[in-house]
């Protein structure tokens, strides 16, 4: 294979897994607060931290491509 | 939906195991994949020669070519993890194919083999990482400022979490999808071969979900073989 094709490749499956990677990260943030919530009787207030970090953690992820798609 | 007739299960079903088949058929399924793979490797290694005759040459360029492939991405260091994701690929490739022959169920069909699978790629690049950076790697975690630790923490935690959880729907909800609409259709037309352009189709997912899955390995290797930023 050549070079210039594997590195094509590599950029493609970078870039094809954002999207998903940004909808589990806050579907994960979620669940992990409305876990906690239950477990520490502590309705609502960590469901909304851990959705917070959630969508936190999915927007670093397009902020780091961006970053990465800049030297194109 | 259920399978009409499974091979295995009632092979199983001969030692009096068949409740038990019928219920996992991905762990059946998943040794039959395994004996297919070590069946094919013994074939292959059987007679090593320096000049290569048919099953070696076939195997040679398909292991060189993606070798080469993985050490472009990772870099040398890479070359150590190699086997382990083309044995991924493999696996993943025969399991895929699988469900395109009438009376087998695709092991990857099932969510546990993928989490499974998944947990396997993503555990052994963190353990590439401590093995190339030793403990500063738990850099990679804490972000760039100190005072900063309790909010990059979580969210890194997150971030890796994710990678597991596409890694295992993207596979699974692929190999579902077609194995679902290959039975509605052959129920609804399988007297004019409806589901034949599906499973024409299902050859061409198989391979590029196998490599999907095979590239973002290599990445989440190559990304903990890297500098902490």
């Amino acid at each position: 294979m050549k070079k210039e094709t594997g590195k094509n490749l590599r950029e493609l499956g970078y870039f094809a897994s954002l999207g998903i990677s940004v909808a589990l990260s806050i579907f994960i943030g979620l669940g992990v607060g409305l876990w906690l919530d239950k477990k520490f009787d502590t309705n609502p207030v960590l469901m909304f931290v851990g959705l917070g970090l959630g969508i936190v953690a999915g927007f670093s992820n397009i902020i780091r491509a961006g970053k990465k798609g800049k030297n194109y | 939906m259920e399978h009409p007739y499974l091979f295995l299960t009632s092979v199983f079903g001969l030692f009096g195991l068949e409740e038990w088949a019928a219920h996992h058929p991905h762990v059946t399924y998943m040794w039959l994949a395994m004996v297919i793979l070590i069946f094919f490797g013994w074939l292959a290694g059987k007679s090593v020669s320096l000049v290569p005759e048919t099953a070696q040459n076939v195997f040679e360029v398909l292991i060189s070519g993606m070798e080469e492939f993985v050490v472009s991405i990772t870099g040398e260091e890479g070359r150590k993890s190699y086997p382990l994701l083309i044995s991924l690929f493999l696996f993943i490739l025969v399991g895929n194919l699988m469900g395109l022959v009438p009376s087998l169920y695709p092991p990857t069909a099932s969510v546990n083999t993928n989490l499974a699978l998944a947990l396997i790629a993503v555990g052994w690049s963190h353990v590439v990482g401590i093995w190339s950076h030793g403990f500063k790697y738990i850099k990679h975690f804490l972000g760039p400022v100190p005072l900063m630790i309790p909010l990059f923490l979580p969210i890194e935690l997150i971030a890796h979490t994710a990678r597991v959880m596409s890694l295992t729907f993207r596979l699974f909800g692929n190999m579902m999808g077609h194995e679902l609409v290959v039975l509605i259709l052959l129920m609804l037309g399988g007297m004019f071969l409806a589901p034949l352009p599906v499973m024409a189709m299902g050859v061409f997912v198989a391979l590029v979900q196998a490599f999907v899955f095979f590239l973002l390995s290599t990445m989440y290797i190559a990304g903990a073989i890297e500098e902490a930023h």
